[in-house]
């Protein structure tokens, strides 16, 4: 038995496929691109393609919005806010690591 | 998976921290500082998304008055309780008669059983079903659960050598304890991905990872750098004027190191690839640090030596 092996586009999803993915529309997820909330690519052909990790994203974007009752637009602050805060906790571990 | 009701269920107004004559206002006030401080997005905790939907579960119970009115009345069973049962009137039967109470407010329904006081079993109803969950069950739609981040505090001999580890953690559902495959060659910072084991998704929604972040613990004779491993090599006087070979502690056991005729304090002998492991590369490096150490208290006869010798030398370690 076999299997005839197929080259698959570094598993991007396009704009269906992450609506499914993620159990929302694909016009919220549109939005969602416009106002720079998910990164997506576009093809020549205008198609929006996601990469895997932006899934998560989108589930970070609903669980805030349900959460907190946020509109789009400051879903996008809190998200860069949190991302920010990542980034000093870890550097903040770093420099704390190397001073002992 | 829900755990399934908790004996010990806490009540709402405790979770939320108010009194029981709390207003409308109050309740809100106390729901959105508690949700900001505990949602899994804002706090990585692994224990933070059940508190989460503790206070969520709260807030929608006590937020809504008429919801409140018979969660008042009937105490943690209440949703077992038919909506025609007057609260009032249960509340004076409850009163009056004691258990006799409970039959009389039995509902065509028979859900039966419902004459539950506060802290009592739930009778194996389970809220997370009635509720659908945190997020679910409002209009939202399935969502996947947040990522988790918890700390792991490994010895550099277990970063080296990788291996097994249980990990509990402490949550309001109690404890659980996990199993770690910790890789050999994991460094500081870097994170171990537990798949599924983060935050709950609703409506069969994937759950979140837990990443447990590694942080090496400080050790009485290595210094860690990324994969590096700095250890100390103190020396006689002689044997770093001279040279010679000294015995060094690796994580690997001893190793012999080569010190040449003229070493001094500060400098560096590399054993190349002695460092921590790389799984998809090649190893760190194992630094000894040379410290040049002298005797505390001098026999005469080292004494003499030592004064003959600065009486011929002409080195000066100061001299620009």
């Amino acid at each position: 038995m076999g299997y005839a092996l197929v080259l698959v586009r570094s598993a991007s999803l396009d704009l269906e496929a992450f609506a499914r993915a993620t159990g929302t529309h694909p016009d919220l997820v549109r939005r969602l691109v416009a106002l720079g909330i998910l990164d997506a690519h576009r093809d020549a052909a205008g198609e929006l393609w996601f990469a895997p990790s932006q899934v998560a994203v989108m589930g970070r974007v609903q669980r805030l919005r349900a959460g907190f009752g946020l509109n789009y637009a400051a879903v996008g602050l809190v998200t860069d806010l949190l991302d920010r805060i990542a980034a000093l906790e870890a550097a903040l571990r770093e420099a704390r690591q190397q001073g002992r | 998976m829900p755990a399934g009701p908790r004996a010990d269920r806490r009540d709402f107004y405790e979770i939320l921290g108010v009194p029981r004559t709390a207003t409308q206002d109050e309740i809100q006030q106390a729901y959105r500082k508690l949700a900001r401080q505990h949602h899994p997005d804002v706090n990585k905790d692994p224990g933070a998304e059940d508190r989460f939907k503790e206070i969520s579960e709260a807030h929608d119970v006590l937020s809504d008055p008429q919801i409140r009115r018979r969660y008042d009345a009937f105490g943690p069973g209440f949703r077992q309780v038919p909506e025609d049962v007057d609260p009032e009137a249960f509340q004076r039967s409850q009163a009056g008669a004691g258990t006799a109470g409970a039959g009389q407010a039995r509902g065509p329904g028979g859900a039966g059983g419902f004459g539950a006081g506060p802290g009592d079993d739930l009778g194996g109803i389970n809220i997370e079903d009635l509720l659908g969950g945190i997020f679910g069950g409002r209009g939202f739609g399935p969502i996947p659960g947040a990522d988790a981040e918890a700390e792991l505090e490994l010895t550099v001999e277990e970063a080296f050598q990788g291996g097994r580890r249980s990990v509990t953690l402490e949550g309001p559902d109690g404890r659980r304890t996990l199993e770690v495959k910790i890789p050999a060659g994991v460094t500081n910072g870097q994170r171990i991905r537990l798949a599924g084991q983060g935050g709950r998704g609703s409506e069969g929604a994937r759950n979140g990872d837990l990443y447990f972040v590694v942080q090496i613990a400080p050790h009485p004779r290595y210094r860690v750098d990324g994969r590096d491993l700095y250890v100390d090599l103190p020396l006689a006087p002689w044997e770093a004027a001279l040279g010679t070979t000294a015995a060094v502690e690796t994580p690997r056991g001893e190793m012999k190191v080569k010190v040449p005729s003229g070493t001094s304090t500060g400098k560096r002998l590399r054993l190349r690839h002695h460092g921590l492991p790389h799984p998809r590369g090649s190893a760190g490096h194992l630094y000894a640090e040379v410290r040049i150490m002298v005797p505390a208290k001098l026999t005469d006869e080292e004494r003499r030596l030592f004064e003959q010798l600065a009486e011929v030398s002409t080195f000066d370690p100061r001299r620009r």
